[in-house]
């Protein structure tokens, strides 16, 4: 047997901090002085959220005693139950402020648009192994890994979903890229994102991103035809993003981006939470109001702040301390995990990790990025701190089939 | 697993490693920027965010009465607002079973509100009850959009209505506001009355409040426990000269009549009680008006609006009489024992008439006996030396014609011609004594109020005193303390206690022996009064009555005036008597006098022909 000294109880404490923090944020947000005018489910988050931790730790620790193969055996069987579930749930599931996400079993409601994140990696992880094979000629592989990730994709966009149906969109690329698609392919995945943005913020800048990132393709690549692709797609994704602006968006969705780009145009409205957001984490200063003392938390200035604004009751309530240890204890995850992933032997192992680092740093990415307004507002939940049952089960499972995977790395490989 | 492979991986764990760093920089980079530098910028705004600066009305100041019974008082009511652009339509019916209206209503109620404006507050429903108030007060946090708001209105809780005297409140016009630095958008502001005059005083200072509140805008309790919030001063109290139980019986035998009356404290000028008739209801335009009744105040044929007491002109008919006699007596044309004859008319041109019966006449006898041939022949003389001016000047030392300075809105000089008014009136030299004859017995161009009347009548009854007419004696301020108005009290200097002797005594016998006596008669009490009525071309004659009591020792002075009621001793003289009973007496034993005075109607011909029509 492996020892234990070699079981990576770092990740475990880390993993411990970040639903303390989370913990103490989901009571302060909803225990406060003022929690009195929450309605009464909300009131009762905290508790909730306790016993999914608890639920949570049973699984993390008996997911150790399963033999790794196991995951990697019966990915597809998993991946195919996820699925059937997600369709159950367009047609069977609970509808909860505008998606139909959820499916109740019992007492208890899984979003299972969540758990599909899981066996997506696994599923997709299963089929790559071995098949490191792609190249910018061959891109079948890569085209039935894409097929993997759409699935979902389309289903959570049937749930009206969008905002998780984009983690799954930003893993795809780090997947492909590590199972071998070339460099300048992955950049040109990850181009259109970046150029978007940019051409949101001001359209000189997009074309600038676009040009970049041309000449960083052409001196990866070396490919006459990828260069212009490269370049066509970029002027295309600026003149899209322009146009869908100014002309195809409805206004509620121009305002939203407008918010982002400029919420003071209107403070009261689609600049509302843009500008409640920064407020609360920069009037927090270096120590924070305290807990239970954000004024902007307390006074229920922003909307979800168990889940999505978050880490503004952090930031207002503990201040630059507060969030930089926040950030700091993700850093600390995510190179390790990816110290992990390079420490296997194992391709699938390798795959797994690396996929369910980039599912948390997604979800780290957008989340903070909309609570300091770097990015547009895009409500998903930060892993280990927002509330939400599922979610905090189904990161947990991901992060203990990581710590299964690393303290079997030696003999997992034997398996193969 | 090959080494290239694995080289491989590891230059792109490499780069996953790269977009991680660069991912937490980025956000690392931010909260440094938000947390660190932008501090100053935040802090701020996020204290502006859970902190409301509201204004607090301070309470009115209350009016009382001489004796301190209070007259006005403030009542809270209770107002439900709207914010549309914030209210969620699918709360409509929420809303409408904790407001217990009906939801089509509610609904017509928003979009009123809508068409107003989407982001500014308006009512939604003024003065509902408390129990709705508090039911919508606690589901605030449901509701978003919904507002409440305390606020007050004028409550009367006497029997008194005093509409023109205490007048009523409303919204501060845009002028208004634009002339004042105190008042705001919405205050309510005295439009009539002492209400309007003494709007400064009652209105006190308004105060301000930081309230913590959250998103939704509910009040959460008071920022730093009310450390930085300063108190409202409340308004101040007025200590009014009126007499609630004179003034209400006033207001109940002037019930159905037109005319005004003043009843007045001959030594300081005080209003005892005045009541202009109609009145109106001042408790319909206190709080929410009612705009139909609004509509008809202002379009009502009888004016219930004007203030007749203090602002009619109306010739005084023979209550000029007691005046006239002591002008006379002052520019010598007569002496105690001048006599006249009357054969039933005057003649000088043409005949001008007199009812008293035919016979000698001393000034005593003509007062008392209302002879107006006496006063035809002193006025020849005054007109015939060319001494218009003289008595002019000497009536309005009375106080009748110029303005008496009341502290009311809307007072109205009243007319005594001199001879720059007939030269204005008739062209220069186009006037002669014909027609100054009339003048002598209070007709023709002469005119005055209630008001003016009373004012003179005191001067007879104060042996010669000048008194302001006023409403309020001392403001009281919140703290206590006490400041007196000083209304002008002065000798009329050329009046000779001789000359109020007489007219007292006249006055007196013309309530023993003149055709005032069956209903201004009061048993042990003396009184000096006189009766007039003035000729009225357009309709029924309007009744006078002037009186002070006791007569030798006055309390009260009053005058009356009713409006297309025929003679004075029938109209005005059984009000004054029963008023001035009750003032010096506490109660009134003549029941029958009474009953005449509440089943009495004035023929008052513009409401009847607006009926018709």
């Amino acid at each position: 047997m492996n020892d234990k000294r070699e079981f990576s109880w770092i990740v475990i404490f880390i993993w411990a901090g970040l639903f303390s923090i989370g913990l103490i944020a989901i009571y302060s947000a909803t225990q406060g002085p003022v929690s009195q005018f929450l309605p009464s489910f909300i009131q009762d988050n905290f508790y909730r959220q306790t016993l999914w931790i608890a639920l949570s730790i049973v699984a993390l620790v008996s997911i150790q005693f399963i033999s790794p193969r196991i995951f990697q055996e019966g990915a597809y069987f998993f991946y195919a139950i996820s699925i059937l579930l997600m369709i159950i749930t367009i047609f069977f599931g609970v509808e909860v402020s505008g998606s139909k996400s959820w499916l109740r079993i019992g007492p208890i409601n899984f979003q299972t648009g969540e758990i599909t994140k899981l066996t997506t990696i696994l599923a997709a992880a299963s089929y790559l192994t071995g098949r490191r094979n792609i190249t910018s000629e061959n891109l079948k592989t890569a085209f039935v890994t894409v097929m993997i990730f759409a699935v979902p994709v389309v289903l959570l966009l049937l749930q009206n979903e969008a905002g998780v149906a984009i983690v799954y969109i930003g893993i795809l690329p780090v997947v492909l890229f590590w199972s071998g698609l070339p460099y300048g392919i992955s950049l040109l995945m990850v181009a259109p994102a970046l150029i978007g943005y940019f051409t949101v913020l001001n359209w000189k800048w997009g074309i600038l991103a676009a040009i970049i990132i041309t000449i960083v393709i052409f001196f990866l690549q070396r490919r006459t035809w990828l260069t212009v692709t490269s370049l066509v797609f970029g002027a295309l994704v600026i003149i899209g993003t322009e146009v869908a602006l100014h002309h195809v968006l409805q206004p509620h969705q121009r305002a939203r981006i407008e918010a982002f780009t400029n919420p003071q145009l209107d403070p009261l409205g689609s600049g509302w939470n843009v500008l409640q957001a920064k407020t609360a984490i920069g009037s927090g200063g270096l120590q924070g109001k305290g807990f239970m003392e954000g004024t902007q938390t307390q006074l229920r200035f922003l909307p979800e702040q168990w889940t999505d604004f978050i880490f503004c009751v952090v930031g207002e309530e503990f201040g630059f301390i507060g969030s930089s240890i926040v950030l700091l204890l993700y850093i600390f995850l995510f190179l390790k995990l990816l110290n992990m992933a390079s420490n296997q032997k194992h391709p699938f192992a390798q795959l797994v990790i690396v996929s369910v680092t980039f599912v948390y740093f997604v979800h780290f990415l957008i989340n903070i990025g909309s609570a300091t307004a770097v990015l547009p507002i895009i409500g998903i939940p930060l892993p280990f701190i927002s509330y939400g049952g599922t979610a905090f089960l189904t990161n947990t499972i991901m992060l203990a089939i990581c710590l299964n995977l690393d303290f079997n790395k030696r003999t997992f490989s034997i398996y193969r | 697993m090959s080494n290239r492979q694995n080289e491989k991986s590891q230059t792109a764990i490499r780069v996953l490693q790269g977009i991680v760093i660069l991912g937490f920089l980025v956000m690392f980079g931010r909260i440094v920027q938000l947390q660190i530098i932008d501090y100053e910028t935040y802090s701020p705004l996020s204290m502006q965010n859970s902190l409301r600066m509201e204004r607090v009305k301070p309470a009115r100041g209350l009016i009382y009465d001489r004796k301190g019974t209070i007259m006005v008082e403030n009542q809270p009511i209770y107002t439900i607002t709207i914010t549309p652009a914030k209210f969620n339509s699918h709360k409509v019916s929420t809303l409408s079973t904790l407001l217990q209206i009906d939801e089509e209503l509610v609904i017509q109620r928003i979009r009123e509100a809508q068409n107003y404006s989407w982001h500014r507050t308006s009512r939604l429903f003024t003065e509902v009850s408390f129990e709705v108030f508090s039911a919508i007060q606690e589901n605030l946090w449901q509701l978003p959009g919904i507002g409440h708001t305390i606020e007050s209105k004028r409550h009367y809780p006497t029997d008194v209505n005093a509409s023109h005297l205490f007048g009523y409140l409303r919204e501060a016009s845009l002028e208004e506001l634009e002339a004042s630095d105190y008042i705001r958008l919405g205050d309510y502001i005295g439009k009539s009355g002492v209400e309007r005059i003494y709007e400064s005083y009652l209105r006190g200072e308004r105060g301000t409040e930081y309230i913590r509140v959250n998103a939704y805008g509910q009040a959460l309790g008071l920022y730093n426990d009310g450390a930085l919030d300063i108190p409202p001063v409340k308004g101040s109290d007025l200590i009014t000269t009126l007499d609630a139980d004179i003034q209400a019986l006033a207001e109940k035998l002037m019930l159905n009549k037109q005319g005004g009356l003043v009843a007045i404290d001959p030594h300081t000028g005080g209003i005892i009680a005045m009541v202009s008739a109609p009145q109106y209801d001042l408790s319909k335009l206190s709080g929410r008006i009612d705009a139909n009744y609004w509509r008809e105040l202002n379009t009502n044929p009888s004016r219930p609006l004007f203030n007749r007491a203090i602002s009619a002109r109306q010739p005084p008919g023979s209550t000029f009489k007691p005046f006239m006699g002591i002008i006379g007596l002052q520019m010598g044309l007569i002496t105690p024992q001048t006599q006249v004859y009357n054969p039933g008319f005057y003649f000088r041109g043409r005949r001008y008439g007199d009812l008293a019966d035919p016979g000698n006449y001393n000034l005593d006898r003509a007062i008392a006996k209302s002879s107006n041939t006496y006063f035809f022949w002193m006025m020849d003389r005054i007109a015939s030396r060319g001494q218009l001016n003289t008595w002019s000047s000497l009536i309005q030392d009375f106080g009748m014609g110029p303005l008496n300075y009341i502290d009311l809105p809307f007072e109205r000089s009243g007319i005594i011609p001199d001879s720059t008014y007939m030269n204005r009136t008739f062209g220069e030299r186009r006037w002669g004594i014909g027609d100054l004859m009339s003048l002598g017995v209070g007709q023709g161009m002469v005119s005055v109020s209630p008001l003016q009347m009373a004012v003179a009548t005191a001067s007879l009854a104060n042996g010669g005193y000048r008194v302001q007419p006023h409403i309020v004696s001392a403001v009281k301020e919140p703290n206590g303390e006490i400041s007196y108005t000083n209304p002008v009290f002065e000798k009329i200097e050329w009046i000779q206690p001789d000359y109020l002797r007489l007219i007292n005594q006249a006055m007196m016998n013309a309530l023993m022996e003149g055709g005032s006596r069956y209903y201004g008669y009061i048993p042990g009490i003396p009184i000096a009064g006189k009766t007039g009525t003035a000729q009225n071309p357009h309709g029924e004659n309007h009744g006078w009555f002037i009186a002070y009591a006791p007569a030798d020792n006055p309390q009260i002075a009053i005058a009356v005036l009713m409006e297309n009621s025929g003679f004075g001793s029938v109209s005005a003289t059984p009000i004054a008597s029963l008023i001035i009973e009750k003032y010096l007496t506490g109660e009134i034993k003549r029941e029958h006098i009474y009953n005449h005075v509440m089943n009495f109607r004035p023929q008052i011909p513009l409401a009847r022909s607006v009926e018709n029509e």
